[in-house]
């Protein structure tokens, strides 16, 4: 049968999981999918003329941590942010991928590309792969013309686009990132406010989630430049 | 027209001087060698690989100079009518990667193909090893690719020679020089296209060792004036782009109007205090 979920056929990711499973020396859980064997959270939110984006910094394998510095967003120009979340292998394969087609595009068009434009190629490129996907759901957020209107962006691994105006989420603590969203946005937050808003909703939903925290940045995209921040979060 | 044993046709003349066994500018010219870039001529040329060069020739000149800050790349825009719109983007000078760049001398249209190819290699290997690619290295790649055009396929070679200004970590900054033939020579100071023999021994004259971005930047200029058609220099037919590191970033820019035109101006100045 075809899961519902991602449309990939039950035998696919049964063997996938089962090769997984496999690998480690404890055989104690039988992971329920291949988008939770690394665990990750990321999420991006719109404010007034800025954009927030941030994501925990845990690097596991299933139940084990090991490491607490791998962030999940990449900064692919000047005002274009890119959150992956998902199978880690892929998540870097596919930020490699990206580089080496948005290094071109620049290279030829003498100019940066735009955030809706990045969103479109990352869309095209997942779709190539619709019957053995990259196992990445990623988060586009940028400053879009001169203007430098906010955007954000999600899809999910074949490239299905999510366009919303207020937030995007993605990762193993997804639906506890919705519902605090849900709770604590308010549109035309400035960058101070956004930045507390967007800690807030990131630390209480990855402190639910056993696959995702150990350390946390948070990037505030502003037509003037970009802040980075790291976030004091529980270590477990 | 005749068709003789090797199977290529020859001219009505050639053929009447060749039975009549007399030298004329046909024989000597050796015409029939032509038609196959593949192949040696008797005396052990390729004369289409030397055609493509002296395609070249035609071309609108450029000049790289290397220094320890930098380096210089100068080139002449061959500006064929006012009514052309000159945007933003360049005739002669084409970025490869982050950090390396090239001057172009030759057919554009053969220049844009091997561009686009050498942009390809940098990202390929950029994506595979995860650094930037030496500058040798993608020399060698494009050298390839124009070599493979000169003993396979019959299709005639790519009539542009290039002038890359690069930085690595290995090697620092490095200029190196490529022709039609596929060959390659890296260089302290050179020139492709018009007038490039005058040019070189102009920079032979004239370059030291540990000149500054600026002394090369106004040798540059003066090696130009001297090489281009036209007697009056201005910033209209110039394309100047420097090659640095800040920041621990390799950076190529071209320099805008303004500068060129202080860069002009200081160098015909100091030309006519040093008369």
């Amino acid at each position: 049968g075809i899961n519902a979920e991602y449309g990939v056929s039950q035998d696919c990711l049964w063997f996938l999981q089962l090769s997984f499973s496999h690998s480690l020396p404890s055989s104690k859980s039988a992971n329920m999918s291949i988008m939770s064997y690394n665990g990750s959270a990321v999420l991006a939110m719109t404010g007034k003329n800025c954009i927030a984006i941030a994501s925990d910094t845990r690097f596991g394998i299933q139940h084990q941590t090991l490491a607490a510095n791998f962030p999940k967003v990449f900064q692919m120009s000047d005002k274009i942010f890119l959150g992956l979340t998902g199978l880690f292998t892929d998540i870097q394969t596919f930020h490699e991928k990206l580089v080496f087609r948005l290094n071109l595009y620049k290279l030829r068009e003498e100019r940066d590309m735009k955030p809706s434009v990045f969103a479109s190629l990352v869309s095209t490129l997942l779709y190539e792969k619709r019957f053995g996907p990259y196992f990445v759901e990623p988060i586009i957020a940028g400053l879009e013309g001169p203007e430098n209107k906010p955007y954000i962006c999600s899809t999910d691994l074949i490239g299905a686009p999510l366009l919303t105006s207020d937030f995007v989420v993605g990762g193993t603590a997804d639906e506890a990132l919705l519902g605090m969203c849900e709770s604590l946005y308010k549109p035309d937050m400035d960058p101070e406010t956004l930045f507390e808003t967007i800690s807030q909703c990131l630390l209480a939903s990855v402190d639910r989630d056993a696959f995702s925290g150990w350390g946390a940045v948070v990037h505030i995209i502003t037509p003037e430049g970009v802040s980075s921040r790291k976030l004091k979060v529980r270590q477990d | 027209v005749s068709t003789q044993s090797t199977g290529y046709k020859v001219g009505f003349w050639a053929t009447c001087c060749n039975s009549l066994h007399i030298l004329s500018p046909f024989t000597v010219m050796a015409r029939r060698y032509d038609s196959r870039t593949t192949i040696f001529s008797p005396e052990g040329r390729l004369h289409q690989v030397e055609y493509a060069m002296e395609a070249i020739s035609h071309a609108g000149a450029a000049i790289g100079i290397l220094t320890n800050e930098g380096i210089v790349l100068a080139a002449e825009k061959m500006i064929t009518s006012k009514l052309l719109e000159q945007g933003t983007s360049s005739e002669k000078m084409y970025k490869l990667d982050n950090h390396v760049a090239c001057a172009v001398a030759g057919i554009t249209a053969d220049a844009n193909i091997l561009i686009n190819y050498a942009r390809l290699a940098t990202q390929r290997f950029l994506f595979s090893y995860q650094f930037p690619m030496p500058v040798e290295q993608l020399v060698q790649q494009v050298c390839d690719l124009k070599q493979g055009y000169t003993q396979y396929g019959g299709q005639r070679p790519f009539g542009v020679s290039f002038l890359y200004a690069g930085w690595d970590k290995h090697d620092g900054f490095q200029l190196y020089q490529s022709d039609p033939s596929g060959n390659y020579g890296g260089w302290k100071a050179t020139a492709i296209g018009k007038n490039n023999s005058n040019a070189q021994s102009i920079l032979k004259q004239d370059f030291k060792e540990d000149m500054t971005l600026k002394d090369a930047q106004q040798l540059a200029v003066k090696v130009l004036s001297k090489v281009m058609e036209s007697t009056t220099l201005s910033s209209e037919k110039l394309e100047f782009g420097v090659l640095t590191r800040q920041n621990n970033k390799t950076v190529f820019r071209s320099l805008t109007k303004k500068e060129l035109d202080e860069l002009i101006k200081s160098t015909t100045i100091e030309n006519t205090d040093a008369k």
